[in-house]
C-alpha cells in the first residue's frame, strides 16, 4: 500500500513547502517512489500468481469491492510510472516550474492516480482511478501550458471524457446483466470475467472498452486531439499524456477489454489492426512535411502506438511480449524526444525547423544524446525499440502478410520523419542563437534513458521472463473462464 | 588460449576503442587517440589471424540468450568459420590499413576523436554481421553498420555550404538500406515461419541433409527478400543511387565503408545463405540479370563523371554488380574471391584518391588536376597499380578474379558473357581515362594549390604501399588451375565446406585452351583501353569538357541516367504531397471537422432548447397545461 501512500503525501506536503526547497522536495519524492517501486520489483518472484495490496473483503452496496494489487503485467507498469515520473521530475528542475508547489503537487497527483489505474482490481475502481488522471494533467496544460492551450484543452477533455463514459456503460452492463446476462456478484475483475456474454452483449460491452481506450491511444480516426494537445501542454504535460497516460489504455485493452469481453474479440481483431495500420502509416506520412518539431513527434507518437494496438489484439504471448517492450520503450523514447524539443525551445524560442540548425556545433554533447534517443525512436538494432518493433512486425506478419508488410513500412517512414527532423534542426552552420549545452540534470536523464534503451535492446528477456508468466496466465483465464465462441 | 575465447576479442577491441574514444577522445591528445583506434583494429586482426591457424572445424561460441519465448528462440552467439574468418581477416586487415591512413588524413579535423569513435563502432558492427551465428545477429550488425554509414557520411554536418547536403546525402544512404532491411526483415519471418529457426548451422542442416524445403515459391520468397537486403546494402538495382552521394563522407570513409568491407555484405548473406539460393533457380536468374544491369549502367554513368571519387564510386558499384552475375551463377568462391582482391585494390584506390585530395587541398574534380605524376610520385605509382589491377592487367589480383567469373559466365551463357565483357571494356577506359587526366598533362589548379601539392605522411604512405602489394600478388590466393596444379584454387578450397563444394570452373568445363582463350580477350579488352585512353588523355592531353557541352550519350551518362530524377519524380514528390495534402484535408478539414461538427451541433441544439426556456410563466402554463391535456387524452384512448 506504500506505493500509492508515500506519491500521497508527497502530492499533500508539496503545498506547503516552502518555495526553495520545492524541487530538492520534489526530487526526493520521485526517488522514493520509484526506489520503492523497484524493491516491489526486485521481490516480486514472477511465477507469484498475485499480491494484494489491499482488500478490504468487503463489498459495498453498489458492487465496488475497493480490492488492489498487482502480477506481473501491473507490477511492470508501476516500475514504468514511477522511473518516468521521476525522470519527469528531473528533466523539469532547472526550469522556474520546479519551485511550483501546485506543478509539483500535480505531477505527485498524477502518479497516485496512475498507481491507481495500474493496481485496481476492480472494474468501478479501475474507472474512477482513470478519470481521476484527467484532473491533474488538464490542471497542469491549463496553468502552466502554452497560449493556444484553451481551446485544444477543451477538445480533450470533452473528447476523452466522452470516451470514458462509453467505458463506464460497458461496465455498468456486465455488473447488472444484459441481453439476458446474469448480473455479476460485484465489480471484482474475477467477477466480471465470470459472468457469460451473449454475443450481443460482448459486442456493446467490447465497443465500449474500445471506444474509451482508442480515444486514450489514440487509435486513427480518434486521434485528433493529441497533436493539438501535445504541442500546447507544457513538456511535463506532453510527457506525462505520451509516456504514461496513453499506456493506461494499452494496459486497460490488456486487462480489461479483452478479459471481460472475449467473445467477441475475432469480430473486433481485424477491424483494430486495420485502424492500427492505418495509424501508423497514416500519421507517418504526416510527420514527414510538418514543420514544427513537437508536431513531428506527436505524430511519431500516434505511429507508433498503432503498431502496439494491433499487438494487443493478436493476443499471442510473443506478440504480447513484444506489447510490453514496445510500450517501454515507447515511454522512454517519448521523455527523451520531448525533452529535446523542450531543450530546443526555451534555449531559443523556436520550434519551427526552418528557422533552426546548426545546434549540433553549438552544443555537441545535446547532439549526441538526441541522437540515440532518435536513433532508439527509428528502432535501430541495440536499442529497446529494434525488439519491440520486431517481436511486434513479426506478429502481425504472421497474422497477415499484406498487413504484416504495410505495418512494416513504419521502419522506413520512422526514419524518413525523425532523421529530417533531426538534421534540419541540429546539422548545418551555427545560426544566430546562443545555444548553451546540457545542464547536469538533462544529461542525467538522458544518460538514464539510453542506459535502460541499451539494457532492453540487448537483452530484453529482462522483461521478458517478468511478464511472461502473468501474461500466459491471463491468457489462460480467459479461456478458462469463459466458453469462447470458435 | 582457446578460439572458443579468442573469437568473442576480436569483437570486443574494437568495441573497447570505440568506447574509450567516444568517452574520453576529447581530453586525449590526437595521436594517442589514433593509435588507440588503430591498435584496437590490429589487435583484432593479430587475434583473427591466431584464429585462422587454430581453426579446425567450425566453432560456435554462445554468449547469452537474448529472446526466449515460445516459438521464437534467439541467441546471441558467434560462429567461426571459414567463410566468416576470411570476412573477419578482410574486414580488420584492411580496416587497420585505414585507420593508419586516416591518422595522417584527419590530421587537421575539429571531429577527430568521433571520427576514429565511429569507425571503431563501425568495424565492431560489421564483425557482429559477419561473426554472427544466425541471421539475428546478422541483422544487428546490419543495421549496425548502416547507422555507423550514416553518420560517417554526414560526418561534416555543420559546413557552411555542404553541412545540409552532407546531412541529406546520409539520410538518403540510410532511408535506402532501410527500404532493404525492410525485405531481409520479412525474409526473417519468412525463415521463422518455415524451418523455425534463423541459426545458419540448424538451417543448413535442415535444407541439405534433412532435404526438408518449403515449396519453391516458399523458397522463392525467402531468397528475394534476402536478395532485396542485399541490393539495398550493396548499392544494386534498383537501390544503389545513395552510394555515390555517400561519398560526402571523408575519403577514409569511403574506402572502408562504401568499397571494401559494407558493401560487400549482401555477397556474404548471400554466400552465408547459398543452401537457400541453390533451390531457389528463380532468385538466381533474378540476381544475375539484376548484377549485369547494374554492372553496365553503373559503368556506362561513370564513362562521364569528373569528381575523382564519383568515378570510384560507380565504379564500385559496377564491380559489385559482377559479383552478383557470379553469384546468380552460384560461382560463391569466385565471388568471395573478387570481394577480397576488389577490397585491395578498391581500397588502395580510393586511399590513393583521398592522397591526390590531400594533395591538391580538398580538390575533386579531375579536370583541375593534371600532371600530378611528377608531383606526388608514391601515390601515382600506388594508383596505377590499382588502377591496373581493377582494369584485369595481366598477372594483377584483379585480373584472376576476373577471370574466374568471366570463365564462369562463358560456360553459362555467352551473351551474358558478351555484356559482361563490355561491362569490363567500359571499367577499362573511364579507370584510364581518369588515371591519366589526374596524373598526365599539364597541372590545370591554382597557384596556390600547385605549391602546395606534396605527398602524405608516412602513415598515409605506407598503407598505400601495402595495399598496392596486396592489389599485385593478391591473385595467388587463388590461381587457376591451369597453372601450378596442386596449389591452384586455395581459397576455393578453403571455402569449400561453406560454399557446398568447390563449383569451380574447371569443373565445368576443362578444357585449358578456354581458359587460354578468354585470359588472351581478357587481356586483349584491357590493353586496347589502355592504349585508346593513352593516345587520348595521356598522349594529346584532352581535359574532358563542360557538362553543358556535352551531348548526346555522353550527357546522359554525365548526368547519371536521370535516375535521381526519376526517383524524386515517382516516390519522393508523391510522398511529400500526400504529407501535404493528407494534413490540410483529411486531417484538419475531415477528421477534426467532424469533432468540431459535433461539439458545434451539441452547441446548436443548445441554442434551440434554450429558445424554450423564455422564463414567461404564462409560456409555461401553457406548456403544462398541453401536456396534462396530452396525458388524459392518451390514458383515454388507451383504455
Amino acid at each position: 500500500m506504500e506505493l500509492l501512500i508515500i506519491p500521497s503525501l508527497f502530492a499533500l506536503a508539496a503545498l506547503v513547502i516552502p518555495r526553495n526547497f520545492m524541487r530538492y522536495f520534489g526530487l526526493a519524492g520521485g526517488v522514493t517512489s520509484a526506489v520503492v517501486a523497484i524493491v516491489h520489483a526486485v521481490y516480486y518472484a514472477p511465477t507469484t500468481k498475485y499480491v494484494s495490496l489491499f482488500d478490504p473483503n468487503w463489498t459495498s452496496t453498489f458492487g465496488l469491492s475497493y480490492k488492489m494489487g498487482y502480477d506481473g503485467i501491473s507490477l511492470i507498469m508501476v516500475v514504468l510510472t514511477n522511473v518516468i515520473t521521476l525522470l519527469i521530475l528531473l528533466s523539469n528542475f532547472n526550469k522556474e516550474l520546479a519551485s511550483n508547489k501546485m506543478f509539483t503537487a500535480m505531477v505527485f497527483f498524477m502518479q497516485v492516480a496512475l498507481l491507481g489505474v495500474f493496481t485496481s482490481m476492480d472494474g468501478l475502481l479501475f474507472y474512477i482511478f482513470w478519470e481521476i488522471t484527467l484532473i491533474p494533467v488538464f490542471l497542469i496544460a491549463l496553468w502552466f501550458g502554452a497560449p493556444g492551450r484553451k481551446q485544444a484543452l477543451i477538445k480533450f477533455f470533452i473528447y476523452t471524457f466522452v470516451g470514458s463514459l462509453a467505458m463506464l456503460l460497458a461496465l455498468m452492463a456486465i455488473k447488472t446483466g444484459i441481453c439476458g446476462n446474469l448480473p455479476a456478484a460485484s465489480f471484482a475483475v474475477e467477477d466480471l470475467m465470470a459472468v457469460q456474454l451473449s454475443a450481443c452483449s460482448a459486442c456493446w460491452i467490447f465497443g465500449g472498452f474500445l471506444f474509451a481506450f482508442a480515444v486514450k491511444i489514440p487509435l486513427f480516426p480518434f486521434h485528433t486531439w493529441q497533436p493539438d494537445t501535445y504541442t500546447n501542454s507544457p513538456m511535463a504535460g506532453t510527457m506525462l499524456l505520451s509516456a504514461l497516460m496513453l499506456k493506461m489504455a494499452l494496459y486497460g485493452m490488456i486487462r480489461w477489454m479483452i478479459p471481460l469481453a472475449p467473445e467477441s474479440l475475432e469480430s473486433y481483431k481485424l477491424p483494430i489492426i486495420i485502424l492500427g495500420t492505418i495509424g501508423v502509416v497514416y500519421a507517418a506520412i504526416l510527420a514527414i512535411k510538418q514543420n514544427d518539431i513537437k508536431r513531428t513527434f506527436a505524430f511519431a507518437s500516434i505511429s507508433h502506438v498503432g503498431l502496439i494496438a494491433a499487438g494487443i489484439v493478436l493476443l499471442n504471448v510473443d506478440s504480447t511480449m513484444g506489447v510490453f517492450v514496445q510500450m517501454i520503450n515507447h515511454s522512454l523514447v517519448a521523455v527523451g524526444l520531448f525533452l529535446a524539443v523542450d531543450i530546443i525551445e526555451s534555449r531559443t524560442g523556436i520550434r519551427n525547423m526552418s528557422e533552426l540548425g546548426g545546434i549540433a556545433k553549438q552544443a555537441p554533447k545535446f547532439a549526441f544524446w538526441f541522437g540515440v534517443v532518435a536513433l532508439a525512436s527509428i528502432s535501430v538494432p541495440l536499442t529497446s525499440g529494434f525488439i519491440g518493433e520486431f517481436l511486434l512486425v513479426r506478429g502481425v506478419y504472421s497474422y497477415n502478410w499484406i498487413i504484416g508488410l504495410v505495418i512494416g513500412s513504419t521502419l522506413v517512414y520512422g526514419a524518413v520523419y525523425t532523421l529530417r527532423a533531426y538534421q534540419l534542426s541540429m546539422y548545418g552552420p551555427s545560426k544566430n542563437f546562443n545555444f548553451p549545452d546540457l545542464t547536469w540534470n538533462e544529461w542525467l536523464v538522458f544518460f538514464i534513458l539510453m542506459v535502460l534503451i541499451v539494457i532492453l535492446g540487448v537483452y530484453p528477456q529482462l522483461v521478458i521472463d517478468f511478464v511472461q508468466p502473468s501474461v500466459t496466465r491471463l491468457f489462460e483465464n480467459i479461456h478458462s473462464s469463459k466458453i469462447l465462441v470458435q | 588460449m582457446s578460439v572458443q575465447q579468442l573469437v568473442p576479442l576480436i569483437l570486443l577491441f574494437p568495441l573497447i576503442g570505440g568506447i574509450i574514444n567516444g568517452i574520453f577522445g576529447k581530453k586525449l591528445p590526437k595521436a594517442l587517440v589514433g593509435s588507440l583506434a588503430t591498435l584496437a583494429s590490429t589487435l583484432s586482426f593479430a587475434t583473427a589471424l591466431m584464429v585462422f591457424f587454430q581453426l579446425n572445424e567450425p566453432v560456435k561460441i554462445h554468449l547469452f540468450r537474448m529472446i526466449d519465448l515460445e516459438d521464437l528462440r534467439l541467441s546471441a552467439s558467434l560462429l567461426a568459420d571459414n567463410l566468416s574468418l576470411w570476412m573477419v581477416l578482410i574486414i580488420t586487415g584492411i580496416g587497420s590499413l585505414i585507420h593508419l591512413f586516416s591518422m595522417g588524413y584527419m590530421k587537421h579535423d575539429a571531429g577527430y576523436s568521433k571520427f576514429f569513435t565511429y569507425l571503431n563502432l563501425f568495424i565492431f558492427a560489421m564483425l557482429i554481421l559477419v561473426l554472427g551465428s544466425n541471421y539475428f545477429m546478422l541483422f544487428f550488425g546490419w543495421e549496425g553498420v548502416g547507422i555507423c554509414s550514416y553518420f560517417l557520411i554526414g560526418f561534416h554536418y555543420s559546413d557552411a555550404e555542404k553541412g545540409m547536403l552532407n546531412g541529406i546525402a546520409a539520410r538518403k544512404a540510410f532511408i535506402m538500406n532501410r527500404i532493404g532491411d525492410l525485405g531481409l526483415l520479412i525474409g526473417l519471418f519468412l525463415i521463422l515461419s518455415q524451418f523455425g529457426t534463423l541459426e545458419y548451422q540448424e538451417l543448413a542442416n535442415i535444407v541439405t541433409v534433412d532435404k526438408i524445403l518449403g515449396t519453391p515459391w516458399m523458397m522463392f520468397g525467402i531468397t528475394m527478400c534476402l536478395f532485396i537486403g542485399a541490393t539495398g546494402k550493396s548499392a544494386q538495382i534498383p537501390l544503389f543511387t545513395w552510394l555515390p552521394d555517400a561519398m560526402a563522407g571523408p575519403t577514409p570513409v569511403s574506402a572502408l565503408i562504401h568499397a571494401a568491407t559494407m558493401v560487400t555484405a549482401g555477397i556474404f548473406l548471400v554466400v552465408r545463405s547459398n543452401f537457400f539460393f541453390e533451390h531457389a533457380p528463380m532468385t538466381q536468374e533474378i540476381m544475375l540479370y539484376i548484377g549485369l544491369a547494374t554492372s553496365l549502367v553503373a559503368a556506362f554513368i561513370a564513362m562521364r563523371q569528373n569528381d575523382i571519387k564519383k568515378v570510384l564510386a560507380y565504379s564500385t558499384v559496377s564491380q559489385l554488380g559482377l559479383l552478383f552475375v557470379a553469384l546468380g551463377m552460384g560461382a560463391y568462391t569466385a565471388a568471395i574471391f573478387h570481394v577480397t582482391t576488389h577490397a585491395f585494390f578498391k581500397a588502395l584506390l580510393f586511399l590513393g584518391s583521398g592522397s591526390v585530395i590531400h594533395a591538391m587541398s580538398d580538390e575533386q574534380d579531375i579536370r583541375k588536376m593534371g600532371g600530378l605524376r611528377k608531383k606526388i610520385p608514391l601515390t601515382h605509382l600506388t594508383f596505377l597499380i590499382g588502377t591496373l589491377a581493377i582494369t584485369g592487367f595481366p598477372l594483377l589480383s584483379g585480373f584472376f578474379s576476373k577471370d574466374e567469373i568471366v570463365g564462369h559466365a562463358f560456360s553459362h551463357n555467352v551473351v551474358i558473357y558478351g555484356i559482361l565483357m563490355f561491362s569490363i571494356l567500359l571499367t577499362a577506359i573511364y579507370m584510364f581515362r581518369m588515371y591519366f587526366v589526374v596524373f598526365f598533362g599539364t597541372f590545370r589548379g591554382t597557384h596556390e594549390q600547385e605549391h602546395h601539392v606534396h605527398e602524405g605522411p608516412a602513415s598515409m604512405t605506407l598503407p598505400l604501399v601495402i595495399l598496392a602489394i596486396l592489389s599485385v600478388f593478391g591473385g595467388l590466393l587463388n590461381l587457376p588451375g591451369i597453372w601450378l596444379k596442386g596449389q591452384a584454387h586455395w581459397l576455393s578450397h578453403h571455402l569449400e565446406h561453406n560454399t557446398g563444394g568447390l563449383n569451380l570452373i574447371e569443373a565445368e568445363h576443362a578444357d585449358n585452351g578456354i581458359t587460354l582463350m578468354l585470359m588472351i580477350i581478357a587481356v586483349a579488352v584491357c590493353l586496347g583501353a589502355l592504349v585508346v585512353c593513352y593516345l587520348v588523355y595521356g598522349k594529346k592531353q584532352n581535359v574532358p569538357v563542360e557538362d553543358a557541352e556535352l551531348s548526346g550519350w555522353q550527357k546522359i551518362s554525365a548526368n547519371k541516367l536521370y535516375i535521381d530524377e526519376i526517383y524524386n519524380f515517382l516516390f519522393v514528390r508523391p510522398t511529400e504531397w500526400l504529407s501535404v495534402v493528407g494534413h490540410k484535408f483529411i486531417e484538419i478539414m475531415f477528421l477534426n471537422g467532424i469533432i468540431l461538427g459535433f461539439a458545434k451541433g451539441i452547441g446548436a441544439s443548445g441554442e434551440l432548447v434554450k429558445k424554450w426556456q423564455t422564463g414567461r410563466v404564462n409560456w409555461y402554463i401553457l406548456w403544462m397545461v398541453g401536456g396534462i391535456v396530452g396525458l388524459i387524452v392518451y390514458y383515454l384512448v388507451k383504455i
